[in-house]
């Protein structure tokens, strides 16, 4: 009966066509390694962020008064299992964000921006910062000390053009600021408009753009960790199955993990200095990002100069951006770019130093490093262009794509 | 494979150190006996007497309200039993704090600022913090406009804290389900990963692929 009702459909829909040309005509290359799993593990803590936010979106109320109470006494107490899904729901926005890093240091050392992938780089990069935003706007949803600081502090962030010398006059910073916050301070107005973005529009944003983003992933052939195009009829292998139960199997392990965070390490992703309610007239006496974002801060903290470290800062994520464009060697893959290869280690400690150094107490040796790594952060990105007139060089001498 | 091991061994210090144990970040540390720590760890036997304890001793000024314990001038007015009624033990927030907002200003006069409900604050504070800052105020937190109530009965302030633990953490009966929902989950998910593995190798077999 089942299958009478399949085969009616599919003589309709042409469901099995779709399937056979799209996933097992699909030819991949058979020598992807581990990391390219990570774009597949994103798309499955997306699925889980869009869940675990659809429940929580229930009996969560944004309303300055209730906010805090609805999320750690209806949801944490009252209501069963909602402990779980906020639990997933936290330490699922984490999973989130480091898969992500994961996967774009990933395209990075593969140099899968390059030609004829620049558009899904730049799409991923438009879905990343979409993300920062959706993580920072869903972080002051449970109202409790570390949202109202952390947002008190990023809220603040903008102002530093107003220090600029001829700009600065402008105030634009400063209207920046009260744009993001709906008015002088950080209240109902704020947590309105956060709660509206963090559940309707930048979702919607992110599933469109991640759609453009597979498609184009689709479009332009998943890159080679050897760094040159397959002959796709000789070397490919069926996307399904080949593909999908391996990645199916990763997938496994990597809920596994994600699971054993929520059941037994909600320390980091539920901090407890966030189950104290928002008060305006208590000043904890750490405030800091959240660790995705702490590259950025430090970055913009160890600048002893307030306006030059916030364009540094924006200039790291410009710098990202136009990689593709800073990049234009002919050869691909680090595996093949020994140059390429070193300064994309110095990249890798660098943005892990930043990342930690955030964490730690603003003292001057802290300032210090924090230049030092900044710069390495930067000679990543101003490298490349040099690296690849030099390797045009190598290319040119080995006869150019003749070879 | 020098290579992988190398990014997979710094990608794993990294996360470790940033989710799991930064030794990097500035911590503050406290002591606590271990016979007392023993006392506020075991919710189960000593809660009650905490509860009776809160009772006697923080009331007139802190409430618990996750567990439906307001303070003394608030639990004496006949006016709560209605409210509560209508909205279920547990008041919002903001009834509370509009419906009683004369017995909190009358507190806000005495010590400068309402004092802070404690529903959650074991969670924030933990209880080696709890314990000192409880028997004496004016060490840890200089300034504070707490009086020093319970100088000279860590028993009893052991016992407190267990009930504010009972609040603010889910129950002994509570956290052995999740565990086991947890060990459950994760065996599941292993298992399945296994097995996926097993049956896509004989797949890849029969397809030739291997």
């Amino acid at each position: 009966m089942l299958s009478r009702i399949g085969r009616w459909i599919d003589e309709r829909a042409h469901l099995s066509d779709l399937w056979r040309s799209q996933m097992v005509d699909y030819k991949v290359p058979k020598n992807l390694t581990f990391p390219y799993v990570f774009g597949v593990f994103a798309l499955v803590a997306f699925a889980i962020q869009i869940i675990s936010g659809i429940f929580l979106t229930m009996y969560y109320q944004p309303n300055v008064h209730t906010a805090f109470d609805s999320a750690n006494y209806t949801i944490m107490k009252e209501v069963p299992f909602m402990w779980l899904i906020r639990h997933v729901h936290a330490a699922g926005a984490n999973f989130f964000l480091a898969v992500v890093y994961l996967h774009i240091f990933t395209g990075i050392y593969y140099n899968a921006y390059k030609k004829p992938r620049e558009l899904t780089w730049i799409v991923g990069w438009v879905i990343y910062f979409v993300l920062l935003v959706t993580a920072l706007t869903g972080y002051l949803l449970p109202w409790g000390q570390l949202s109202y600081w952390g947002m008190v502090v990023t809220a603040e962030i903008p102002t530093a053009i107003d220090s600029a010398p001829i700009i600065g006059k402008l105030k634009i910073g400063e209207t920046v600021s009260i744009w993001m916050k709906g008015g002088y301070e950080i209240g109902q107005i704020t947590l309105g408009r956060f709660f509206g973005l963090h559940i309707w529009l930048l979702p919607l944003i992110l599933l469109v753009l991640v759609g453009i983003h597979l498609y184009l992933v689709r479009a332009a052939g998943i890159s080679n960790p050897e760094g040159r195009e397959i002959d796709k009829k000789k070397e490919g292998v069926p996307f399904h199955p080949y593909m999908t139960l391996k990645e199916g199997a990763y997938v496994m392990g990597y809920l596994a993990v994600f699971f054993f965070f929520v059941f037994f390490y909600m320390h980091h992703f539920l901090p407890p200095d966030n189950y104290d309610p928002a008060d305006p007239f208590k000043t904890p006496a750490h405030i800091a990002p959240e660790w995705y974002l702490l590259a950025y801060y430090t970055i913009f903290r160890s600048i002893p100069d307030k306006f030059l470290g916030f364009v540094a800062f924006n200039l790291t994520l410009v710098f990202l951006l136009i990689l593709p464009f800073l990049d234009f060697s002919p050869i691909k893959s680090a595996r093949n770019r020994p140059l390429f290869f070193i300064m994309f280690i110095i990249l890798v400690i660098s943005s892990m130093a930043l990342t930690i150094l955030g964490t730690m107490p603003p003292t001057p040796t802290n300032a210090m490093l924090g230049l030092i790594f900044t710069a390495g952060l930067f000679a990543f990105f101003l490298s490349l262009p040099i690296i690849s007139i030099i390797e045009w060089g190598w290319y040119k001498a080995k006869g150019g794509d003749k070879q | 494979m020098i290579k992988t091991v190398f990014f997979t061994v710094i990608t794993l210090v990294f996360f470790y150190i940033i989710w799991i144990n930064n030794i990097f970040a500035p911590h503050e540390r406290y002591e606590m006996p271990a016979q007392y720590a023993k006392i506020a760890d075991d919710v189960k036997s000593y809660a009650k007497e905490g509860k009776q304890l809160f009772e006697q001793n923080c009331q007139s000024c802190h409430s618990v309200r996750y567990d439906a314990v307001y303070i003394a001038s608030v639990q004496a007015n006949p006016k709560l039993k209605t409210l509560q009624e209508k909205y279920g033990k547990v008041l919002p927030r903001n009834v509370y704090e509009s419906v009683f907002h004369e017995d909190l200003m009358s507190l806000k006069e005495s010590f400068g600022k309402v004092p802070p409900d404690l529903s959650t604050i074991y969670i924030v504070k933990g209880k080696e913090y709890l314990y000192n800052f409880i028997l004496d105020p004016q060490k840890v937190l200089p300034g504070t406009s707490m009086p020093a109530v319970m100088t000279g009965r860590p028993e009893e302030t052991a016992k407190i804290i267990a009930y504010l633990k009972s609040v603010a953490e889910p129950s002994p009966e509570e956290k052995g389900k999740r565990v086991l929902m947890g060990v459950g989950t994760i065996a599941y998910l292993i298992v399945m990963g296994v097995l996926l593995w097993i049956y896509r190798g004989r797949i890849l077999k029969r397809m030739g692929l291997h």
